[in-house]
């Protein structure tokens, strides 16, 4: 519409600076640790890519409007690639205690913001046409950032060996379910066809109990070791 | 806080600054492309005797409204053609910023009435000047909801018996849109002209030879066919060209008869088509009468005009064909003459179709003319028009809408037949009753429909190849405008782009911070918590770990 509404949209991008701000990272100085995972996050989007261009038999244009199950489960298997993305972050990016989480998750979540959501928010929500979808947009970015700190967190406990043996099938599932999201999460709001607004507050639901689930399983093991 | 400082300049300190240079360009000339876009097409404008019509400013960068909540000049006017009426244009013409016109989807499905009204508002817009920009977009099925949306909310606004509330949340909630018209402002096309082509059947030679005995040519009494081709209406198009199309048919069907020697008439039969109608004040045929050495206007027996031969756009248009002169014509003229061979030709062979005669002073205080006629009475040539139409002032003489095409080639027929008979009849001196036009120089749909899609002289050929294959002495004048005092001027018109924002007016962004803002303290909090909550889950944890711990330490024990 306007610049302000484009400052507006910005500023629903709020959360990652209080993220950064508040959460202690900016006393450790962890700027540049977050811009190299950010690097990591580029990284590993351009091998996702190489790969599905070279192996990936793409059809996108055939239907567009249409949720294809199969495509989507292909597409989600070579996300796997994330897991391994933010693993490296983990084991390169030296750092203590929960601020190494979060360096991962925000560093990652913050790249993948300007990366994919930074185009399309300055040419379109610059423009004179108003749309909700940037408002959207950015309210999802939100919900991401919640979801990539969960993710970290996961992969943490997932190579952590002094994990509570009864503990590891747990994660491994909910690792399993973040990665699919795109599969089940998707399929399942096409199917119900829900509004792009309950569908927002239904991926931040969905979010906030694997982030709950994450958190417990932490605190467990982060009071255990001490930390 | 000071470490933040330092890592924030360590950005700039390295390669970024000049991939900024490079990026900021790029970033600040990608623009936004996801309105809707409609192709639209200007307004005419033109000049003529230093009058100026049509509308003049074209670029249009501002809020659309419909008819009937638009205000000020920072408003532009969303409407269909049929929802205008004289007044409102008037209105708009002085206070509205522009004016975007929807066209009908198809005209001929209207009703006679709202016809009558069309061309009406189609007459009222070509006779001034309209000083702000107007757009014309054909039938459009998104812009027909944008309309709709414009006018409807307008509707819904207008509810007074609402709380202050509910006023305040429409405000917010209003969807408005923002129309903008990328047309370059239209400067006087400098090479304005106006071509006139004449042409005209010389008697084969075996007449000449025998005419050479009692002297010259040209002293041939002539009889002069002339229409006018319009090239634009109320847009930049070609509207129904039916005399042009009748005259060349008359043109066709003649060299058919002159080719045969048995059949050269006592007179010389020349044609004139120029590009300049009613709009132009028919500057075309005032050239080319000024033209000083004009050897074709000796011996002028009459001159017979072509003007509206038939109603492009009329439901139920009386089956009359109407002699405009300027003055009575005497008993014995040529005119009178004639007219008597058109009455008893059309009784023949015109079906129902009638031939009266209207007889119409020039006024010579008014500028411009009625008849192209006129301009040759004024010079004492005997002159009159045939026309489908009584009044000089009829909107249908200037119209862009036209019926359905092969109705009107029905009626073009029977015209075309009565006129090619009677000037048969006066040329070789037969009785009307006899059928000239028939068996292979029958008239027929093939003699007219080729020539209804004419273009100007300007655009391609196909009149001067016409007049060339059939005619001699074929020339071609242009009329220019005089530098200093153009009679006539034309513009640079392009069809624009037309593109419809949809927008939010600017309390709903102020709106959105606000809610924005309180989104973000609410986030604020929760963060600010969040380490309270954490101490709040592990202390939960502890506990329940500690009791299964003890749990499992009792059996130990017991053990």
């Amino acid at each position: 519409m306007t610049l302000y509404h484009f400052g507006n949209c910005v500023a629903l991008l709020m959360p990652y600076y209080f993220t950064y701000k508040y959460s202690g990272l900016s006393e450790y100085g962890a700027f540049w640790k977050c811009v190299q995972a950010g690097c990591i996050y580029i990284f590993t989007q351009l091998c996702k890519m190489l790969v599905l261009a070279t192996f990936f038999y793409s059809d996108n244009s055939s239907n567009s409007g249409e949720f294809n199950f199969f495509a989507e489960i292909l597409r989600c298997s070579v996300d796997m690639a994330d897991l391994l993305g933010f693993a490296l972050i983990l084991s390169r990016i030296p750092g203590k205690g929960h601020s190494k989480l979060i360096t991962a998750g925000l560093g990652w979540a913050t790249a993948e913001v300007i990366l994919s959501r930074g185009i399309m928010l300055w040419v379109g929500a610059r423009g004179t046409e108003f749309s909700w979808i940037y408002i959207q947009k950015c309210l999802e970015s939100n919900v991401l950032l919640v979801q990539h700190l969960t993710t970290a967190t996961l992969i943490w406990l997932f190579t952590r060996h002094d994990l509570n043996k009864a503990l590891k099938p747990l994660v491994s599932i909910l690792l399993a379910v973040t990665i699919f999201k795109g599969v089940w999460l998707e399929g399942l709001l096409h199917i119900l066809s829900i509004g792009p607004w309950s569908a927002i507050a239904f991926k931040a639901l969905v979010a906030g109990i694997i982030g709950f689930c994450s958190l417990n399983i932490y605190a467990g093991l982060a009071q255990q070791i001490g930390i | 806080m000071l470490n933040e400082v330092d890592s924030f300049a360590d950005i700039f300190r390295g390669g970024l600054p000049y991939c900024l240079l490079v990026a900021l360009p790029i970033l600040i000339l990608v623009s936004p492309s996801m309105a809707s876009d409609f192709q639209v097409m200007s307004m005419t404008k033109f000049d003529v005797n230093g009058e100026q019509f049509g509308s003049r400013s074209s670029a249009i960068s501002l809020e659309a409204k419909s008819l009937y909540t638009w205000s000020t000049g920072r408003h532009c006017v969303l409407a269909r053609l049929l929802d205008i009426s004289v007044n409102d244009l008037n209105k708009i013409r002085q206070k509205a910023g522009g004016l975007i016109i929807m066209l009908p989807k198809d005209v001929t499905a209207l009703n006679d009435e709202v016809k009558e009204h069309v061309l009406m508002l189609e007459q009222q817009m070509l006779s001034q000047a309209i000083p702000v920009p107007v757009y014309f977009a054909p039938f459009n099925p998104k812009l027909e909801e944008i309309l709709k949306d414009v006018t409807h909310t307008a509707i819904d606004n207008n509810v007074e018996n609402k709380t202050a509330f509910g006023q305040m949340l429409l405000l917010v909630s209003a969807n408005g849109y923002h129309v903008t018209v990328d047309g370059q402002n239209s400067a006087a096309n400098k090479n304005s002209k106006i071509p006139v082509i004449q042409g005209e059947f010389v008697p084969n030679q075996f007449v000449a030879k025998h005419m050479d005995n009692s002297g010259d040519g040209n002293s041939l009494p002539l009889i002069l066919i002339t229409a006018s081709l319009k090239t634009f209406g109320i847009i930049n198009d070609y509207p129904l060209n039916a005399d042009s199309a009748v005259t060349m048919a008359l043109v066709e069907i003649f060299s058919k008869l002159h080719s045969m020697i048995s059949m050269s008439p006592k007179y010389r039969l020349g044609f004139l088509l120029s590009d300049s109608g009613l709009l132009l004040n028919f500057q075309g045929s005032k050239k080319w009468l000024e033209i000083d050495d004009n050897s074709v206007l000796q011996n002028v027996e009459f001159v017979l005009c072509l003007d509206t031969i038939t109603q492009s756009l009329g439901g139920n248009q009386p089956n009359v064909l109407y002699m405009h002169v300027s003055k009575p014509p005497k008993e014995k003229t040529s005119i009178s003459n004639f007219f008597k061979i058109l009455k008893s030709v059309s009784a023949q062979h015109g079906g129902n179709l009638t031939v009266e005669g209207v007889h119409k002073k020039i006024n010579l205080a008014d500028s411009k003319l009625s008849w192209e006629h006129e301009r040759f009475s004024m010079k004492r040539f005997p002159a009159f028009t045939l026309s489908s139409v009584k009044n000089p002032s009829s909107p249908l003489r200037t119209t862009m809408f036209k019926d359905d095409e092969s109705q009107i080639v029905t009626q073009l027929i029977t015209s075309a037949k009565i006129i090619a008979e009677s000037l048969a009849c006066y040329m070789y001196k037969i009785d009307p009753q006899s059928d000239v036009f028939d068996g292979h120089v029958a008239i027929n749909e093939n003699n007219i429909l080729p020539y209804l899609g004419l273009r100007s002289i300007l655009q391609n050929n196909d009149i001067k190849d016409g007049f060339e294959k059939y005619l001699k002495n074929v020339k071609i004048v242009y009329d220019k405008p005089d530098a200093r005092e153009p009679d006539f001027m034309f513009y640079n018109g392009v069809d624009a782009k037309l593109n419809v924002y949809r927008v939010k007016p600017a309390i709903f962004d102020l709106f959105l911070t606000f809610v924005i803002t309180i989104y973000l303290s609410t986030i604020y909090f929760a963060i600010q918590f969040f380490p309270r909550f954490y101490d709040l889950v592990s202390a939960k944890l502890n506990l329940s770990m500690r009791s299964s711990n003890g749990n499992a330490q009792n059996a130990m024990k017991r053990k």
